[in-house]
């Protein structure tokens, strides 16, 4: 018995330093596999030491979904590509377009747009960056519709030629004096070395499985983690930026798709800068946070109601300006965007487009019983709770945070004027498809970007505009409009543009509530940002990433 | 033979339940509203363009050819090419598909390990304070949302002790064998975030089949023959009572899963979660596809996997 339990336990024993023996070479396999499968350390770079060894760190909610700057649309596709290919132009904190690749621009006839660019940018491959790829790059959007913004603004574009290696001649369809501008702004130049072995443009992925990416801008995308980061290496000349060379090393973009959980990383120190800006409620905690710097940026877009006016009582102006009279737009700005929203008087010019800002055009005074005597001239009755018998039904996205609060108000404040506001929030993709089937009463919602007045009225009011969701059709108004976009004098442009805004605000063609004030938060361990207008040059645009160097105590 | 009697009729089901999801995502796909084009296309484009765009992604042909040909590139292992991203749909799946899998499979060993004992310790305290305290622990986590567990780990355990990263899956700058503890270091928070959310489940489960099975004759038998009350719990009473744990193991994947979409939000985390989400955004119709035949695929074979084991934990299944 003594035996037999003696030889169990050997062969136990046995079996165990078996097992044993077994786990430790499955161990070391497992360990030498993964070694193998582990990422490698890159080799050490030997950019130039003065322009600094530091790695600035860029916090964005989004991944990159197309790196084609042609394709691309969301936010994060446009800052990071945008870093990469450059713009013909850029734009001011007054509105006004300013130089990036093109030095000068302008018309050599109504027909013909022209732009002169710099001589000294090169892609970082080597080949210089000439006329032939801007000629190019135009031509191949207006071939493939890809898209992206871009291909949108090329409705009267006929086709570009390289006149020289520094001048672009493009030819119109019809008379346009916004083209040239609006072209220069939204369109990024690409290599044509690279992209014309592409069947199409607008189906070219651009992911850097041929070789990887090539630049002219102040960084090269050169490492890619799916769903976490993007890594971007300096390009040692960027004549665009002071000294001619980027300071960061590397930039790095990582994905954070929660904002609180951004804004921890931020505090933590694992990122330096949020590239988004910051929710309304989140700002004025941040401002207060020791290490965090918080930068102001004007707003280039407004949130606004329009009133569909195939609807046969929003069709009777008067109805309209009720309910433009029954929004509390003080309260909006105050309590929802906590007083970091500006009024632009309802207008569609905004206060930032300083040229054509029209002071005399004042905001709809919140004032129920104006409200109330629209609507009796209108014709209508209020029963004896005081209600007038009309229901609307005002769709708004969830996603979007801001007006699904402020919905909630201008139901409410019309209520008491005796307007029945009906809500009807819902996800994005379905609050699309009623906005592009007019399937709604009212609509509320924002523009991002509305940096030329004569396109954005062109977009917004003529009949069959892509964003004409008033489903306007006043003659006189297209009249302006079509007689600003052939305007070359920009005096007479601006008195004729004023003139069409006053009709949209006395007609309530679109109610524009605010011009929103956009904050970024940074670590105060940087500093240099060149900030820029909108959510998408912002603290992030090309020069500034380019410029950002740690402060002088780091 | 007996066996393969046993795997054969789970093996043809899993087919079967692969294109019945297969097919369903499809059908409710095309009846969302909106369609890719509006989705992706910028506000100023035009109409023409638009129609142009659903041509290229092979919208405009009617529901059944679209269907048929889906069908047929499957089998040929043909998922598509995303329409947002131009690249083949595996390429984006396939990028993202480890790191769902590290987190769930991880989420669900520690959520068992820490489960299971859990509800034998509250079962075997019954009444008492002990049990009470766990049950209470339990119906706290199931109704906790993921995001605030998530928010609060982070807070405290990133930012106030940063003792752990703040997203991601790993250090961007880890190379080599530290790259492995980078992402050990990344993977706590959101396994346990995922573990708190899911382990009421197993414990409230785990002790109530046990006290069950601890009322049973054969237990009254093994006290009466005088066998110690710690080897008649573990030995004897846990190993029938872990026949319902096990099914809800495989039941809980699929919540897993899902639950898997907001942990990665929350803490960064690459996986297919968020790119699902991603997807549903921009309505991206072969990545979603792609993304649901996956986890369709990977519940089916994790539930099949459950079948067997609960075949050798109780070999009345095998032969019935």
């Amino acid at each position: 018995m003594h035996n037999h339990s003696t030889r169990r336990g050997t062969m136990r024993t046995g079996i165990r330093r078996g097992r044993a023996l077994t786990l430790v070479t499955a161990a070391a396999a497992i360990t030498f596999v993964l070694s193998a499968c582990a990422p490698s350390a890159p080799e050490a770079s030997s950019g130039p030491v003065e322009a600094g060894n530091d790695t600035l760190t860029i916090a964005t909610t989004t991944d990159v979904v197309n790196y084609n700057p042609l394709i691309g649309n969301s936010r994060s596709d446009y800052w990071v590509t945008n870093l990469m290919y450059p713009h013909l132009l850029s734009i001011a904190d007054d509105g006004k377009k300013e130089p990036q690749l093109a030095t000068e621009w302008g018309y050599v006839d109504e027909l013909t747009g022209y732009y002169e660019i710099r001589d000294d940018m090169t892609w970082s491959d080597g080949e210089p960056v000439t006329a032939e790829d801007v000629a190019w790059t135009m031509n191949a959007v207006k071939k493939d519709a890809p898209s992206g913004t871009f291909y949108g603004q090329l409705a009267n574009f006929v086709s570009a030629e390289a006149v020289s290696d520094t001048r672009v001649e493009i030819t119109l369809a019809s008379p346009d004096t916004s083209i040239v501008e609006e072209i220069g702004f939204w369109g990024n130049v690409v290599p044509q070395h690279v992209f014309e072995k592409a069947e199409s443009v607008a189906t070219f992925a651009n992911n850097g499985s041929d070789g990887g990416w090539v630049s002219a801008g102040p960084y090269l995308l050169t490492d890619v983690q799916v769903g976490q980061s993007y890594s971007m290496d300096r390009v040692d000349e960027y004549p665009l930026v002071e000294g001619g060379t980027p300071v960061a090393a590397k930039v790095v973009y990582r994905v954070f798709p929660d904002v609180n959980t951004e804004i921890l990383a931020l505090q933590s120190g694992e990122v330096d800068v949020i590239a988004n800006a910051l929710p309304p409620a989140q700002v004025e905690q941040l401002k207060a946070t020791d290490g965090i710097t918080v930068e102001e940026v004007v707003g280039l877009g407004y949130a606004h109601m329009t009133y569909n006016m195939t609807n046969p009582d929003l069709a009777k102006t008067e109805v309209r300006q009720a309910l433009a009279h029954a929004v509390d737009y003080d309260a909006i700005r105050t309590v929802v965007l906590q007083g970091q929203a500006v009024s632009t008087g309802s207008s569609p010019l905004m206060p930032v487009l300083s040229d054509y800002y029209d002071k005399s055009i004042k905001e709809y005074d919140f004032d129920v019983d104006k409200s109330r005597e629209l609507m009796e001239s209108a014709g209508y009755t209020a029963d004896a709770s005081g209600n007038f018998p009309v229901s609307f039904r005002l769709i708004y996205s969830l996603q979007d945070s801001v007006t699904s609060q402020w919905a909630q108000l201008v139901k409410d404040s019309a209520a008491e004027a005796g307007i029945t506001i009906e809500l009807q929030g819902t996800e994005r993709n379905t609050y699309l498809a009623q906005t592009n089937d007019g399937d709604y009463d009212i609509y509320a919602g924002n523009f991002a970007i509305m940096d030329d007045p004569v396109t954005n009225f062109t977009l917004s009011y003529l009949p069959g505009g892509a964003i004409n969701y008033t489903l306007v059709d006043d003659p006189e108004l297209n009249a302006l409009i079509a007689k600003a976009a052939v305007t070359a004098d920009s005096d007479e442009k601006i008195s004729i543009m004023r003139d069409a805004a006053k009709i949209v605000h006395d007609e309530v063609y679109d109610n524009i509530m605010y011009t929103q004030n956009l904050y970024f938060a940074h670590s105060s361990k940087w500093e240099g940002f060149v900030t820029k207008p909108s959510e998408l040059l912002s603290i992030v645009n090309p020069i500034s990433v380019a410029s950002a160097h740690k402060t002088a105590a780091q | 033979m007996s066996r393969l009697f046993f795997v054969l009729p789970r093996l043809g089901r899993g087919v079967f339940t692969i294109w019945f999801a297969v097919t369903v995502t499809f059908l409710l796909l095309r009846l969302l509203p909106g369609d890719p084009a509006l989705a992706v296309a910028s506000p100023n484009m035009t109409e023409e363009a638009r129609a142009a765009l659903l041509t290229q992604y092979g919208l405009d042909q009617p529901l059944i050819v679209q269907y048929g040909l889906y069908m047929w590139q499957m089998l040929q292992g043909n998922f598509g090419v995303s329409f947002t991203q131009s690249v083949p749909v595996m390429d984006v799946l396939l990028q993202r598909l480890p790191w769902t899998l590290l987190l769930t499979f991880t989420a669900l060993v520690i959520t068992v390990l820490v489960g299971i004992p859990l509800g034998v310790l509250a079962a075997s305290r019954r009444g008492k304070v002990l049990d009470k305290i766990i049950q209470v622990i339990g119906v706290t986590g199931q109704s906790i949302f993921v995001p605030s567990i998530g928010v609060l780990l982070l807070f405290v355990f990133g930012l106030s002790l940063k003792w752990l990263p703040i997203g991601g899956a790993y250090d961007t700058d880890a190379y080599g064998m530290d790259w492995y503890g980078s992402v050990a270091r990344h993977l706590i928070l959101p396994a346990v975030s995922l573990m708190l959310i899911q382990l009421g489940s197993y414990v409230l489960t785990m002790r109530s089949t046990l006290i069950e099975a601890l009322g049973e004759d054969y237990v009254t038998l093994a006290k009466a023959n005088g066998l110690p009350y710690r080897r008649i719990l573990w030995k004897h009473a846990l190993r029938n009572a872990l026949l319902p744990t096990t099914t809800l193991i495989g039941l809980q994947l699929g919540f897993l899963v899902g639950g898997a979409v907001l942990t990665e939000t929350v803490f960064a985390y690459p996986g297919i979660g968020r790119g699902i989400y991603e997807a549903v955004t921009q309505l991206d119709f072969p990545v979603l596809q792609g993304a649901f035949l996956l986890l369709a695929i990977t519940v089916v074979v994790a539930n099949m996997l459950t079948d067997i084991v609960y075949g050798f934990l109780d070999p009345r299944v095998k032969t019935s």
